[in-house]
Parts: C-alpha cells; sequence; structure tokens
C-alpha cells in the first residue's frame, strides 16, 4: 500500500476515533429529524441550505477542530518526519474534509428520498460537494494555520462567515436580490450555495454553474500552493 | 578503525522569515558514523534549529551539509527511511492504543524494528493496548524512543531523551542508546541533562548565540576546564580539613605523601571538573 493510501486509511479511521465523524453525523441525523416534521416543498427547499452549511462552515469548523488537537499532540511533527511528503499529508487532511462533505451530502439525500420521495441530480451534487469541499478545505486550513489555537480559529471563522457565508444564506431567504447574484459568487460561500441548490432544483444556470466551478477549484488551487502548503512547512517545523 | 561520516556540516547559516538576524550564525562540525555526539547549549542557543536542519525540516539554509557524502538538499522524503527522530514532546495519537500508533508509524517504512522488543524492554508491552491519552509523562517519553527505533535507523536524533524518566528507566534507554552505538548507530544527542552528557556522548559541541564555542569529548573538556590537582580530605583534630595539592610531580610531593601515610586520609578527588561547570562556564549560562 502507497504512503498516501496508509495515511488516508489512517485518517479515516482517526476520524471516528475522535469522534469528529460521529459529531458530524449526529448534525446530519438533526437534519433528518427536521425533515420529518416539514413538507416535501419545504424539505426541497431547505435540504441545499443544511448540505451548503456542512459544506461551507462545518466541514472548517471539524477540520479546524482536527488541525488544533494534532498540533497539540504533535502528531503532524511526527509525520514529517517519516517517508512521504507534506504535501501527501495535506492531501489526506483535505480528503478526509471532502468525506465530512459528501458523508452529510449522502446522509442528506437519502433522507429526502426516504421520507419524502424526493430524487435529483445526485451525480451534480456529488461532484460540486467535491469541489466545494476541497475548496472550503483550503480555506479551513488558511484559517486554522492562522490561528494560535481553536478558539482562535473560531474567531477567525466567525469573521469568516460574517462576511461571507451570512450573506449567501440571506440570499436563499431573498434578503439579498437576485440581480445581486453575480456580485455574491466572489464568496466562496455563496459559490457552494449556488451549485449545490443548482443540483438540488434541478435549475441550472449554465454560466454561473461553471464560473462557480472554476471559481472554487482555482480557490483551492491557489490557496493550497501559496497560503496553505508554505505555512503548513513552518508550523510543523516550528511544532 | 576508520569511520566515515554521517554529518558534515560547513559554515551554516540558518535565519527564521521574520527574524531579523540569522539564527545560526556559520556553524561547522561533523558527525561521525557511530558515535553519539551531543549539541549542548542554553535555550535559544540554536539547538534545536540546527536539529530541524539536519532532519530537513528547515530547508532554506545556507552553507553545506553533507549526509553520507550527499547534499542533504539533494535527498528526497526515502532520507526518513534511515532516520529516526525522538522529539522531547510527546508525538502520539492520543486517542489510539500505543500498539495503534506504533503500527499506523511503522507501516510507512520498509525496514522495521521488532516493535514487541522494543517497548518490552522499555516496559510498555503490557501497556500496549493503553489509549496514550493514558500514559503518564514517562511513558510517552518512553513510547516517543521506540517511536524514534521503530524503522532500525542509521542515524537517530534524540531530544532531550531522558527528560521526565525516573532513574530506573532514565538507565534502560541510555544502555540501549549505548547498545545501538556499539553496533554501529550513529546518534545526535541535544540535551541539558549533564548526566546523559557524561554517560553517553563520545564528543559533545556547545552552542551559544548560533555559534558553537567549543567541540571536543567529554574526557579533553575535563581536561581542559579542570584543575590539575589533587584535592584530599582528612581528620585533625577531631574537624574536617582539606588540602589541595597540584598534579605536576605529586609523587615528590613530602606533604601530600606524608599525609597519605598519616592514615588520617579520607577523600582523595582529582581536580577535574563536572559538565555541568564546564556548561556554565563556556556558555555563561546557568542550568536551571
Amino acid at each position: 500500500m502507497s504512503s498516501l493510501k496508509k495515511l488516508i486509511a489512517g485518517e479515516l479511521k482517526r476520524l471516528v476515533r475522535y469522534k469528529i465523524l460521529p459529531v458530524s453525523l449526529a448534525t446530519v441525523i438533526i437534519w433528518i429529524v427536521l425533515f420529518l416534521f416539514i413538507s416535501e416543498r419545504e424539505a426541497r427547499e431547505i435540504a441545499p441550505l443544511l448540505i451548503f452549511v456542512d459544506v461551507a462552515a462545518m466541514s472548517i469548523l471539524l477540520l479546524g477542530a482536527s488541525h488544533h488537537l494534532e498540533k497539540q499532540e504533535g502528531t503532524i511533527r511526527s509525520m514529517m518526519v517519516m517517508p512521504g511528503s507534506p504535501g501527501q499529508i495535506l492531501a489526506t487532511k483535505t480528503v478526509a474534509s471532502m468525506v465530512l462533505a459528501l458523508e452529510s451530502a449522502v446522509a442528506t439525500s437519502a433522507a429526502l428520498f426516504f421520507i419524502h420521495g424526493v430524487t435529483f441530480n445526485y451525480a451534480a451534487l456529488l461532484l460540486f460537494v467535491t469541489i466545494a469541499g476541497a475548496a472550503h478545505a483550503a480555506i479551513g486550513f488558511a484559517l486554522s494555520l492562522r490561528s494560535r489555537d481553536f478558539t482562535s480559529m473560531l474567531g477567525l471563522l466567525m469573521a469568516y462567515m460574517f462576511l461571507f457565508t451570512i450573506p449567501s444564506i440571506l440570499f436563499h431567504f431573498d434578503v439579498i436580490y437576485a440581480k445581486y447574484e453575480w456580485l455574491l459568487m466572489v464568496s466562496p460561500s455563496h459559490a457552494t450555495n449556488h451549485l449545490i441548490t443548482s443540483a438540488v432544483s434541478g435549475n441550472f444556470k449554465i454560466g454561473m454553474t461553471i464560473a462557480g466551478c472554476l471559481y472554487l477549484v482555482i480557490l483551492a488551487a491557489v490557496l493550497f500552493k501559496f497560503a496553505v502548503y508554505p505555512r503548513f512547512k513552518d508550523n510543523a517545523a516550528r511544532g | 578503525m576508520e569511520t566515515g561520516v554521517a554529518f558534515s556540516v560547513k559554515d551554516l547559516y540558518f535565519k527564521y522569515p521574520t527574524s531579523r538576524e540569522d539564527t545560526i550564525k556559520g556553524v561547522s562540525f561533523d558527525v561521525h558514523e557511530g558515535e553519539i555526539f551531543g549539541l549542548l547549549g542554553p535555550s535559544g542557543a540554536g539547538k534545536s534549529t540546527t536539529q530541524k536542519i539536519l532532519i530537513k525540516l528547515l530547508e532554506d539554509y545556507r552553507g553545506s551539509i553533507e549526509y553520507f557524502g550527499k547534499d542533504l538538499k539533494s535527498m528526497d522524503s526515502s532520507f526518513y527511511e534511515e532516520i529516526g527522530v525522538g522529539f522531547e514532546v510527546p508525538v502520539h495519537f492520543s486517542k489510539l492504543t500505543a500498539l495503534e500508533n506504533m503500527r499506523f508509524f511503522s507501516g510507512f517504512y520498509r525496514k522495521t524494528a521488532d516493535m514487541q522488543e522494543l517497548m518490552e524492554r522499555v516496559g510498555l508491552w503490557e501497556y500496549r493496548d493503553v489509549k496514550v491519552g493514558e500514559y503518564s509523562k514517562g511513558m510517552k517519553v518512553r513510547l516517543n524512543f521506540v517511536r524514534a527505533m521503530l524503522n532500525k535507523p542509521r542515524v537517530l536524533f534524540l531530544d532531550e531523551v531522558t527528560n521526565g524518566l525516573d532513574p530506573k528507566n532514565a538507565r534502560i534507554i541510555k544502555d540501549m542508546i549505548a547498545e545501538y552505538r556499539d553496533k554501529g548507530g550513529t546518534v545526535f544527542l541535544s540535551t541539558h541533562l549533564m548526566n546523559d552528557v557524561e554517560q553517553l556522548c563520545d564528543r559533545i559541541a556547545f552552542c551559544v548565540d548560533g555559534r558553537l564555542v567549543e567541540i571536543s569529548t567529554p574526557r579533553d573538556l575535563k581536561l581542559k576546564y579542570g584543575k590539575r590537582e589533587v584535592r584530599v580530605e582528612y581528620r585533625e583534630d577531631g574537624n574536617i580539613a582539606s588540602a589541595a595539592f597540584p598534579l605536576e610531580d605529586i609523587g615528590y610531593n613530602d606533604e601530600f605523601l606524608g599525609l597519605l601515610r598519616s592514615g588520617k586520609v579520607e577523600t582523595i578527588h582529582s581536580g577535574e571538573t563536572t559538565m555541568e561547570e564546564i556548561f556554565i562556564i563556556v556558555t555563561g549560562v546557568e542550568l536551571k
């Protein structure tokens, strides 16, 4: 088994042992219970928002918790002195974050189907969640690596959400006019929200969908290359 | 017997991106294959930075470092197949058991040591299924050492390896390090514990403010910084008195010989100094 596969296997095992996956599942269960008490139309409307919150906020939160715990335990430094590259370690943690996002999307989709019989374009949703998951893993890392501890990371996350996530939620509830959506697409949160809503509603605006995908892919690449990777190595070396 | 050079460091300089001046300022030294090389110095002197450079955690250095004749910068991650690193602080997943931790880390190496034997030797095998988070500080330190030895390293880097251990367990670890050296292993030891230095190191270097101010064997340092004298304690009129005699021509020193013949001598010590005193003289910093 290659180093990357072993790293991923170890990371997934730790997602369970550190109760990160169970916590994520518990959140989804709350959404599922919610679906039991609302109509099909309401469920179809609210589902994209729930998946979006999991991908755009919960995954950052859980990645930050995991990062600061590992920093405290010194395990990243230990992994840096074994065969394998820092890039592989980062890739592993990104995969773990994407697994959390996908787990939430799959469970929410399954609940929608079994409770309300709602189906939609699952392939598009999984593709969009994967792309958004990678971008938000990069954002999560960038915030975690710039914070001293989990508490200060929460402060940064709040600031990020205030700037990017809340406007997107306001848009979702028609508080912000639709004509401003192109402007809102600068926000990674809204790009994610737009893509997930498109997949669940089946209402694709081709230009905006392609722009959203490209934006999130480029954002993830730029953040990983210039903001995350150099700082990750530096942080690991400093301990 | 001629031995190779594990690390050859020449004119090493390093500056952290956020620092104004170099942390390492023109350091040169060799670490010979099969020796225990100790790097000593007060906090902030550059010991950890030097070690991080040698284990490739820090890369933007100036100067040259050769690892068994190869440029360290040209080594890829397979370099880590050959070295073992024992950090001062615990570096394990607290929610996994000790055995799960060791299995995870050993899975990345082509060559691995007998995990059970190592853990038995340091007294952790019977606690292998206990989560590391439930371990005491001493147990975590011992597990760190096992982690460093997992891949049968050619060069072992140890940072404060016995810090936090009781004398019995410190002895076990030191015996294992000496055995490893006797089998041809090379050790780079960074510590402020002078007991470890005296008992383990073949050569030591003192690092002060990013520079190496002294490199020698413990014996030569003791001779250099010690007094060439013999100090005698003897009983006189019911009290303890002491006298010091120069080592030169001591066999002809009538006062010294007379004291020996008097039968009043209680203790005799050569004037060699302790490593702790040498540390203070060389670095100008008191050990805490």
